[in-house]
């Protein structure tokens, strides 16, 4: 069976020291479903998008990302660490877009998309090149590949940011607030990317604020608080029919 | 308001032809502090000077008789070539030091950290006497293959030579230092960067030396050239080994004429002109690689950020 691009988890839980920041989480994500993650300040969600990509370690419970074990093989016993090559081969299938875009400030645009392919899969540096100004473009940054990232705007660079993952040709690709770092008429360009996305059929994780892109694109929206899940449905339920009391005074906040 | 482009002053057309008031220059106020620390400095110029002069005991002319005496020379060129050469071993050594400090294996961070304890923790002068006397410690050497019968004795006291013991404790201790120095720049590397690279799943390998190294490397090049010029005056500790750099050349003058205190400003005026020198390209460095480090913020001055990196 192919797992390709699906996220299966069960009992999910992470603590940092005795701070228990995920509880009991379990996640269903099909092939290219959306699935957007709202909620309060520390309530963990870029956590749980971090444990996603092996960023953090899980304490406990079963983690599947593109069908496999993330980080662990599974004995009869027990979860055994993989080699660290297998780790690194797993995580390049894992895109992830940073809420602070982290692009090397020492490459240019272009040389951040082909940081993947050349550096980690040993791509010859041509074919990467080529590559790397095909995915500016689809992400609407035709001619800016020899830029410094200082020299683009937060929106531009977020967009270089998605490029960059998508230059590893994920299956799965994470979102942790990618446009909360951005000036309000910035967040239109990013978002707009992650729309064209969405339609192209890429399994997605996004933690947001953004609850008109949510209603809109999202497939699933979940709702956590305090590290548990507490509501999860299609977004005309859980964003205008909450069943919850915690979602409905979470909604009412930021609406 | 007016639509015309010059601003309207009413002050600007007198008739008494005054200056545009728009024109004139400011003109700050100097404090009483400022004057009264001019009075000092030019009052210490001139005192330090006269005694320059009129005290005879400086003997200018023997200074300028042996500032570029062969023996001189010659001890400035080791110095340079000791400065240069404990450096080169010292830095690679420190880099190796700074990555196994943050290595994921236990054992290996301790060693590391021994050996940052030790070397800081010793005197250097006392460290340079220690290489120099190693073979009464270890008087004969083998080296060989584990296990095997090939093996070759080595006279400990023919191959640790003054010279050599010297550029062995030079750069040891500069290990130690150079190593602070490279795990300084590693912590200034933003954790975002990190979490970046292995996002995409970069070897730990490709992490160091593509993302952590050049971005460290704006901390880590200044800081280095200032260790250049401390070290170019700290080989004058081997002296006390007797390796003929420039402060042992001229104690070896002066131990003949007993001309000690113009033969020590030979020696300063050495000094001197070369800490001069090398502060120069120091500063040069240091402008350019603070003007990197604001680029890496959202400083929008364009110039050459290949220096890092690897720009095509
Ligand atoms: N490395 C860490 N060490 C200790 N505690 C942590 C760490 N990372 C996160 N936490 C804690 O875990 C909890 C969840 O954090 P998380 O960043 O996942 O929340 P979040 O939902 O993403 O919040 P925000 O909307 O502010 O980004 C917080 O209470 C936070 O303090
Ligand atoms: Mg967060």
């Amino acid at each position: 069976m192919n797992g390709d691009g699906t996220v299966f988890a069960r009992g999910l839980r992470k603590s940092f020291g005795d701070r228990v920041v995920l509880d009991s989480i379990d996640l269903d994500v099909v092939c290219g479903q959306i699935v957007c993650v709202i909620g309060p300040s520390g309530s963990g969600k870029s956590t749980l998008l971090r444990c996603i990509n092996g960023l953090e370690e899980v304490d406990r419970g079963v983690l599947r990302v593109n069908g496999e074990d993330l980080g662990f093989r599974e004995t009869a016993t027990s979860y055994r660490a993989r080699k660290r090559k297998e780790v690194a081969a797993q995580r390049s299938r894992i895109g992830m877009v940073f809420q602070s875009f982290n692009l090397f400030p020492n490459m240019t645009a272009r040389q951040n998309v082909m940081s993947g392919p050349v550096l980690v899969k040993g791509k010859p540096k041509a074919e990467a090149a080529r590559r790397a100004d095909a995915l500016l473009a689809s992400v609407g940054l035709e001619g800016h590949g020899g830029h410094y990232p200082w020299q683009l705007s937060g929106g531009q660079q977020q967009r270089v940011a998605i490029a960059r993952s998508l230059a590893m040709d994920p299956n799965v690709m994470l979102f942790d607030e990618p446009t909360s770092a951005l000036d309000p008429e910035r967040v239109g360009e990013v978002l707009a990317v992650m729309k064209d996305l969405a339609e192209r059929g890429m399994t997605m994780l996004i933690a947001t604020h953004e609850m008109g892109f949510a209603k809109e694109v999202a497939d699933t929206v979940m709702f956590m608080d305090g590290g548990l899940v507490v509501e999860q449905g299609a977004p005309k339920d859980v964003l205008c029919n909450p069943k919850e009391r915690r979602t409905q005074k979470f909604l009412e906040s930021v609406l | 308001m007016t639509s015309t482009t010059e601003p309207t002053r009413t002050d600007r057309h007198k008739p008494d032809g005054h200056e545009d008031a728009a024109t004139k220059p400011r003109v700050h106020r100097r404090g009483t502090l400022e004057y009264v620390a001019w009075a000092v400095c030019v009052l210490v110029t001139i005192g330090v000077t006269r005694t320059l002069v009129t005290n005879e005991n400086y003997q200018w002319d023997v200074v300028a008789q042996y500032l570029t005496a062969p023996s001189i020379i010659r001890g400035l060129v080791l110095t340079v070539v000791l400065t240069f050469a404990a450096m080169f071993f010292g830095s690679v050594l420190g880099v190796v030091i700074a990555v196994l400090r943050v290595s994921p294996l236990r054992p290996v961070r301790i060693l590391a950290g021994a050996y940052l304890t030790f070397f800081r923790g010793t005197p250097v002068l006392v460290q340079l006497i220690f290489w120099f006397n190693i073979a009464a410690l270890y008087p004969e050497l083998a080296i060989g293959i584990p296990f095997t019968d090939i093996s070759q004795d080595i006279d400990v006291n023919r191959l640790i030579s003054a010279t050599t013991a010297a550029v062995l404790g030079l750069s040891l201790n500069q290990a130690a230092y150079q190593a602070e120095i490279v795990r300084g720049g590693f912590a200034s590397v933003d954790k975002g960067q990190i979490e970046a690279a292995d996002a995409l799943g970069m070897s730990r390998l490709t992490k160091l030396r593509r993302i952590t190294i050049p971005q460290a490397m704006p901390t880590i090049v200044p800081a280095t050239g200032n260790q250049f010029i401390g070290m170019f005056k700290e080989t004058s500790l081997v002296s006390v080994l007797g390796v003929a750099e420039l402060l042992q050349s001229v104690q070896l003058v002066y131990a003949r004429t007993y001309q000690t205190i113009p033969l020590l400003l030979v020696a300063c005026v050495w000094y001197l002109v070369m800490t001069v020198l090398l502060s120069y390209p120091q500063s040069l460095i240091e402008k350019r690689f603070s003007r990197t480090r604001a680029r890496v913020g959202n400083d929008p001055v364009p110039s050459q950020i290949g220096l890092i990196g690897d720009a095509k």
